[in-house]
């Protein structure tokens, strides 16, 4: 693919000319990007990454120079990727200086020259591409170049073998054996601080223990029968003539595989208690190539069949060894042979080369990892670009804002979508004194989003706040989610922050009439109880200077509108009523439907409130229909019982009591005479529903006509 | 009049920029794109503004631009400029500003009357 299509070009200059002039002899080639300050270079850098080929740098621009683009290439090892030649006419050595050592490839010096520039953006396009192959070049190489040596050190144990008369199996088991148990004991121990890297030396050094039998007389390498002690006593010499072959190697001694096989060659016929040979070594004195190998062996020996004896199966053989039929060995590795026991048994039935050469392709796997400067191959690339444009299609379809804010340099990013929706550039040097930028939020809401910010821990770093946010002058409602970056350094530094916002103003709009249908009463639209009682005593606190009345009435006789004429008709007398109350009552009144057919009206009131509540009372009396309807009302006067919601709402209550008791069809002030006369007849047990205190009134239906609905 | 003696009319460098750009083509269609230019208006408003820092930028900016289309003796009277404005205004900005403009009229009026 990358083949079939042009390369990219970035030119970065701010005169236009120039880039014209470059991208006329570059054109045919290639297909070119045009910036025209280190703003916008950021900007395409950010949004084709690695898919450019090359980036050519004028230096004098506004907004940021090439300085400034360079630095930033290098804080965010875009210069590791991307070649940059530098097209200035700033030719001085200083500057020079500077732009190679920020990493730049080229210069090249004005006046252009249509042959050189195309020869340059050529040469340097072939360089990095011939890098990057050369990296995975050299990945496949190692990869050989060990297979290589693994293939040398198996053809030598091999005539080793050959010539023991074993079967060729041996030195694979005391590999695989080794390379097992040093697994274990690494995880079990530190003691020996061993790495990967040793693990795989010493498993293939291991391969080379007996190499000093080759020099021993076939005749008693091969005897049947038991050794006598002068046979044995040449026998034992292979140990140290294996390690004399190896470090009279003339080249060679100081690698670390002939050292480490040396060692092993040496020591690992010791033992742990010192009774071993040749040297007579105790406990650690042997080093652990020589002890492990040596179990191995022992291992291997006893479950393999000899010329001497047969094999003998996994769990004698372990049994044997631990109880020290075979020589004392370091206790940590007999600890090492049992935990491992079953993948040792696993791993040598199942022994092919094909899996070991898997075994192998594992370790090579987990040692290139470990090299940084091999990391970033082609496929670690081609993974970061696809990641990319995931990133990118996902942005794209959620329709939220996403940012990435940097604090070095101070910049952010916003996604295209995002950026549209709020009228900014999609990268926004410094935004945080960005114009612009500050008007997307009210100050206040800045300083907090800030200090929150601010606030958060590397553990806890997530912020969320709801903010009005100005989107080409509308302000609607947005979720802002934002989580800070820390660095891996020790103590985490804070180095920027990653965030998304969501528009949720159409659902917050919904929460709003969802909030106004609750409290609001459903069938006449005025407000409940509740709310009513929450805007009164706002009032009361607010206005601390006015005259208040708290109003309740209810029609008489309503249930017998609801049993004569059905529930519905009843809905709609109580629908006639609110809209009459509407009419009549002023902008600063409240009023309310509390319950059944009962209603409240609040009024604030500078001098006398009867003329008003005569006018209510007579306006709301009449006819609905051919009917007639009557009203029953009390009122309270808070000049007379305090600005407190509960006893205005007791007393009307007991004042609309009275008119209920002597006839219904009037109104009637609550003085203080009433309470004496209520506590005898009905005492005042709770504050609950008026209604329940109310015999007579509850005979009226109320309390049914809300049940029924 | 054709773009040899064009280029001689205002001392620049005809043969140098052929070589470089390739054909005559290109060099006449950039030399006709540098009347719309607007480094030079650049230059005179931000020394108008007393904005140096800006009109250091532009005035390096035609020298840019006359390096590469060969324009030699504007190149020569810009480059100066540009040196003398590097660090902000100069006692020799003030002499050389009216040079550039001199040279940059005379290349103007010259590629106005090229041949079509």
């Amino acid at each position: 693919m990358q083949h079939m299509q042009k390369q990219k070009i970035l030119i970065v200059d701010d005169s236009e000319m120039n880039r014209s002039i470059l991208a006329d002899m570059l054109g045919e080639e290639y297909e070119i990007l045009e910036a025209e300050d280190g703003v916008q270079a950021i900007a395409a850098l950010q949004k084709h990454g690695m898919d450019l080929s090359l980036v050519l740098l004028d230096i004098v621009m506004p907004e940021m120079d090439g300085f400034g683009v360079l630095s930033v290439m290098n804080k965010r090892h875009w210069i590791e990727e991307i070649p940059v030649i530098i097209i200035s006419s700033e030719t001085r050595s200083s500057h020079m200086e500077r732009a190679f050592e920020m990493g730049v490839t080229d210069f090249i010096s004005r006046p252009f020259d249509a042959l050189i520039v195309h020869r340059r953006v050529v040469n340097t396009i072939l360089l990095y591409a011939k890098q990057k192959k050369l990296v995975g070049l050299v990945a496949d190489q190692i990869y050989e170049k060990e297979q290589r040596s693994n293939l040398m050190i198996d053809i030598l144990s091999q005539i080793v073998e050959f010539r023991n008369g074993e079967s060729g199996l041996h030195v694979r088991h005391v590999h695989i054996l080794s390379e097992l148990m040093l697994k274990e004991l690494m995880q079990m121990s530190d003691r020996y601080k061993l790495s990967r890297a040793d693990i795989s030396l010493i498993s293939t050094a291991s391969a080379l223990h007996d190499i000093g039998k080759i020099a021993i007389d076939e005749a008693i390498l091969n005897k049947p029968g038991r050794l006598t002690p002068e046979e044995f006593e040449v026998m034992k010499t292979h140990s140290m003539i294996g390690a004399n072959m190896l470090k009279e190697m003339p080249i060679h001694q100081n690698e670390p595989l002939v050292r480490v096989a040396a060692e092993i060659c040496r020591w690992h016929h010791e033992r742990y208690d010192g009774r071993g040979y040749p040297d007579g070594l105790k406990g650690d004195e042997i080093p652990i190539s020589a002890q492990i190998v040596a179990l191995a062996d022992v291992y291997d020996a006893l479950t393999s069949d000899r010329v001497y004896k047969k094999a003998i199966p996994h769990e004698e053989a372990v049994k044997m060894i631990l109880d020290g039929q075979c020589g004392t060995f370091n206790p940590l590795l007999l600890d090492c042979l049992t935990n491992s026991a079953e993948t040792i048994q696993r791993e040598l039935s199942s022994d092919s080369p094909a899996r070991a050469s898997q075994r192998e392709m594992r370790n090579i796997a987990d040692e290139m990892v470990r090299h940084e400067e091999l990391a970033a191959s082609e496929r670690t690339l081609y993974l970061l670009e696809h990641e990319r444009m995931k990133y990118r299609f996902f942005a794209q379809m959620t329709q939220e804002t996403q940012f990435e804010y940097t604090v070095s340099p101070a910049m952010a990013t916003i996604t295209p979508w995002g950026a549209e929706q709020l009228g900014l550039d999609e990268l926004i040097m410094d935004p945080l004194n960005d114009k612009r930028v500050r008007s997307l939020l009210n100050e206040g809401d800045w300083q907090r989003m800030i200090e929150t910010l601010h606030a958060t821990t590397p553990e806890n770093p997530t912020v969320t706040h709801v903010f009005k946010v100005n989107q080409h002058g509308r302000w609607r409602w947005s979720r802002i989610i934002i989580q800070s970056i820390w660095s891996a350094d020790d103590p985490p530094q804070y180095t920027g922050a990653i965030g998304k916002a969501i528009d949720i103003h159409d659902s917050q709009a919904k929460m709003d009439t969802l909030e106004r249908m609750a409290s609001h009463d459903q069938l006449t639209g005025l407000l409940n109880h509740a709310s009513a009682k929450k805007q009164i005593v706002k009032r009361m606190e607010s206005s601390l200077d006015s005259q208040f009345a708290l109003v309740i009435f209810d029609l008489d006789h309503f249930k017998f509108f609801n049993d004569n004429y059905g529930h519905d008709f009843g809905d709609r007398v109580l629908v006639h009523m609110a809209e009459k109350l509407r009419q009549r009552i002023r902008k600063c009144d409240i009023a309310a439907r509390i319950g059944g057919d009962e209603f409240l009206i609040f009024l604030e009131y500078r001098d006398d409130v009867e003329p008003i509540i005569k006018r209510i009372f007579s306006f709301l009396s009449g006819n609905y229909g051919n009917l007639d309807i009557s009203i029953s009302m009390g009122i309270a006067e808070a000049s007379l019982l305090g600005a407190d919601y509960d006893s205005l709402f007791h007393a009307a209550d007991q004042a609309l009591y009275i008119v209920k008791r002597n006839g219904r069809g009037y109104y009637r002030f609550y003085n203080n005479m009433m309470r004496d006369v209520l506590s005898r007849i009905s005492p005042i047990e709770s504050e609950g529903r008026p209604s329940a205190h109310h015999p007579h009134e509850s005979a009226a239906g109320s309390t049914e006509e809300e049940d029924a609905k | 009049m054709t773009l040899q003696e064009c280029y001689a009319a205002f001392g620049g460098d005809y043969e140098g920029v052929v070589a470089r750009l390739r054909s005559e083509k290109t060099v006449k269609k950039f030399a006709l794109k540098f009347l719309n230019d607007k480094s030079y208006d650049l230059l005179c408003s931000s020394l108008e503004k007393g904005d140096y820092g800006e009109a250091f930028r532009a005035s390096h900016t035609l020298k840019g631009l006359c390096q590469n289309l060969g324009f030699s003796r504007l190149l020569e009277s810009s480059t100066r400029l540009t040196e003398a404005l590097r660090y902000g205004w100069s006692a020799e900005a003030a002499g050389l500003i009216d040079k550039v403009a001199d040279d940059y009229r005379q290349t103007a009026r010259a590629i106005q009357q090229l041949d079509e």
